[in-house]
């Protein structure tokens, strides 16, 4: 393994799907698993997961295609758009029209594990893990459906999060050399630079998933969605008052940029490449584009972990895993395939161009994380400081229910829209929560 | 030798029944797709409604329970009133722009043909790509909007449309009238080319001046397709998810919230009995919206 570390990236991109099959085919020289029978000419679809890195999403598709046609299997890759994968997957599950293997985040391979969807994976979990130095312990906890479907259904091969953004050019001159350790620290920093059309915080408050890092922030402050049995709403706190009072100061002080009640998905990124943002809570997504779109904008960005409250720092990281549902013609290929797309090498050459923080310990050392790219650095670092998802909530149907409703961003809504007063803010999330947790009892 | 005469036997249906059946012989394959593809799936999705059914396991049968959750949450109402508020608002928009631009170009005024050409555009622009322009338009920092109130001094500060309560649904209804009035104005234009001159020409020689020509002549002429066109733009426009997906995702704090970002935000939790009831919920809203425009214009026309 240690060889191929010292390739050149160039290098590693060229041969990465010829020398990762010849790996496969010469004896499995990145695990130990014994090899399913393949049957030549048989037929594969995989359903990947397409994602900001054109590169990225190119190198799956031709490393699977080259798998297939080196040992003689028929392969098609569909690239789905990951904001629409649910959807995809909902539809093809009830026409039973799923593919033999596919990409999918965490939420849904867990909903779908308690429907019996999916095969388990053990084999090929405990073979990637032997081989390269064991999964990072909080994924592999985080992707353990072995309660709810007799076995691990979901190979994890991606770690994804927010990380803090920040104009360093900028804060710098305002005498801020480190990036801010709590929410306050964010703010006053945010306040010192906040000059309209700049403005401080590129926070989403809408109802999309960017709006969700609230989630996070009122869990830092101790506020809760629910309480420890996971069935009871917990949002009416004095610590969620708290966290109120500070998203109203900021607000109050218009370092908002004006529209993020209402940002889509690219709200916070295009506000930032357009040097609206100071600050932004973002995946790495922005700074791929700005590496491309805006050198300067890229040089001028330093990148951090969340700040933290009260009660420290709430970074969930959503795991992305592969699966292989029952449905499937066949799933010894698509074993296979699972197996493969598991070796360092093409993971290696993945990561470079993706988003994706690693999931193996044996990979934190591959060059894509040893390199000194800051975005693979920061979500390196996110996977061993992250939390897991909800934490320290139950994660459970009902809180990705409440989760995917806004619960959180809404009520803040209410509060800077609307102007209620925390307490019917908080009364009206209560109730909503408490409807939702009641669903699942 | 002559062979006996036997009787033909007498037809089991007569001449008349026998035609009714080959009558319904030809309509039953329309029939049948009409039930697979219209009905089957409409009263399947009524069933889902009454269900708790999420992907991957079609669920039981839990009365209304679906619809007793919608109704304790405020986002609910919220979708009621905006739904109603979007569709009779752009709807009277719509009207209004379609039918005077429609009088206009049966003017006979140079650049006839292009100005109706023109006027189809929005209809013909993708949806997601009108709605993503107007999205532009009504950005707070650079948008166009913006800019031209900001830099002719009409108004000096930055307006965040999309982003306060006061503003977010008139912008939602003012890009959904954009897109929609040509259907309108196509529809009642073609309307107003039935109508015969003749008309006019004996309603000038009585005197009548523009407005009573346009109440004795022209409005008997496009009545009827003014209650058509109505429903058919109260239908979609209930049922439309892009223009406000695309402009507000239903906020900001439920402020544009409707019935098919609301069903949406059930699909998303994968709660299919939870996303069915929404849609199911917006039937009655939309019959009374139907019912409602239908009496309103057949009472003027018994009025009249």
């Amino acid at each position: 393994m240690t060889a191929h570390f010292a390739w050149t990236r160039r290098h590693i991109l060229k041969t990465s799907v010829a020398g990762a099959a010849a790996a496969l085919t010469a004896g499995r020289a990145t695990s130990s698993l014994a090899a399913p029978a393949l049957v030549k000419g048989s037929k594969l679809t995989y359903w990947g997961g397409l994602i900001f890195s054109d590169k990225a999403n190119k190198l799956l598709v031709d490393t699977i295609n080259k798998w297939g046609a080196d040992n003689g299997i028929q392969t098609e890759v569909v690239m789905i758009n990951q904001n629409e994968t649910v959807q995809k997957v909902s539809a093809a599950v009830a026409s039973n029209t799923l593919p033999d293997a596919l990409d999918l985040s965490l939420d849904l391979l867990m909903l779908l594990s308690r429907q019996g969807v999916f095969h388990t994976v053990d084999e090929i979990f405990d073979s990637l893990g032997k081989a390269q130095g064991g999964w990072f312990p909080a994924i592999a906890s985080a992707s353990d459906t072995s309660k709810v479907a007799g076995g691990r259904t979901g190979i994890p091969y991606g770690v994804s999060g927010n990380l803090l953004l920040r104009r360093n050019d900028l804060l710098s001159k305002a005498g801020f050399k480190n990036p801010p350790t709590t929410w306050e620290e964010l703010s006053q920093q945010a306040a010192a630079i906040n000059k309209p059309p700049l403005y401080g915080l590129g926070l989403a408050l809408s109802n999309v998933g960017d709006g969700n890092v609230q989630v996070g922030v009122l869990q830092s402050y101790g506020g809760r969605i629910a309480d420890d049995t996971g069935t009871k709403a917990a949002i009416k706190s004095e610590a969620t008052r708290e966290y109120l009072k500070w998203v109203k100061a900021a607000w109050d002080k218009k370092l908002f940029p004006p529209g993020n009640t209402t940002w889509d998905g690219a709200g916070d990124n295009n506000a930032y490449l357009a040097g609206q943002a100071a600050f932004i809570a973002n995946t790495g997504s922005v700074g791929i584009a700005a590496k491309s779109q805006d050198p300067e904008l890229y040089q001028a960005t330093l990148y951090s972990s969340l700040p933290g409250g009260p009660k420290g720092v709430v970074s969930a990281t959503n795991t992305n895993l592969r699966a292989i549902p029952k449905s499937s013609k066949n799933p010894d290929a698509a074993r296979a395939l699972l197996e493969f797309l598991g070796s360092p090498e093409f993971m290696n050459a993945y990561y470079e161009q993706a988003i994706y923080g690693p999931v193996l310990q044996g990979q934190s050392k591959l060059k894509a994380f040893t390199s000194g790219d800051p975005i693979l650095s920061g979500l390196l670092d996110l996977v061993v400081k992250g939390t897991a998802p909800a934490y320290p909530d139950v994660y459970n149907t009902a809180f990705a229910d409440a989760y995917n409703n806004f619960v959180v961003p809404k009520m803040v809504q209410r509060v800077v829209i609307d102007n209620w007063d925390f307490d019917r803010a908080m009364d009206e999330a209560q109730t909503v929560t408490q409807s939702i947790y009641d669903k699942y009892k | 030798m002559t062979q006996p005469r036997t009787a033909s036997p007498k037809p089991r249906f007569s001449a008349a029944t026998q035609d009714q059946l080959f009558a319904y012989g030809l309509v039953l394959p329309v029939v049948l797709l009409l039930l697979g593809l219209v009905a089957y799936p409409f009263f399947y999705a009524i069933w889902v409604s009454f269900t708790n059914r999420v992907v991957g396991n079609d669920g039981v049968f839990i009365g209304l329970g679906n619809f007793r959750y919608l109704a304790g949450s405020p986002a609910f109402f919220s979708a009621i009133r905006n739904t109603i508020v979007l569709v009779v608002v752009s709807d009277i928009l719509k009207l209004a722009i379609g039918l005077g631009l429609a009088l206009l170009v049966t003017q006979k005024i140079a650049g006839r043909g292009l100005f109706r050409s023109m006027l189809m555009l929005p209809w013909a622009m993708p949806a997601f790509v009108a709605y993503l322009t107007w999205r532009v338009l009504y950005q707070p920092i650079g948008g166009g909007i913006n800019l031209v109130l900001t830099q002719t001094g009409i108004y000096p500060e930055i307006v965040d449309w999309l982003g306060q309560r006061q503003t977010a649904m008139p912008s939602v209804i003012v890009a959904a009238v954009w897109r929609g009035f040509p259907f309108w104005f196509v529809s009642i234009l073609a309307a107003l080319q039935t109508i015969p001159g003749e008309l006019y020409e004996a309603a000038r020689i009585d005197g009548a001046n523009a407005w009573q020509r346009f109440r004795a002549v022209t409005w008997p002429g496009i009545r009827q397709v003014v209650i058509i066109t109505t429903l058919l733009s109260s239908i979609w426009t209930a049922n439309s998810f892009e223009h406000v997906w695309l402009l507000t995702q239903g906020g900001p704090s439920d402020a544009t919230m409707v019935f098919p970002v609301l069903a949406y935000f059930g699909m998303q939790t994968q709660r299919l009995g939870e996303a069915a009831a929404v849609s199911v919920a917006m039937l009655p809203v939309l019959a009374i919206l139907v019912i409602f425009a239908t009496a309103m214009m057949t009472s003027r026309e018994e009025q009249d």
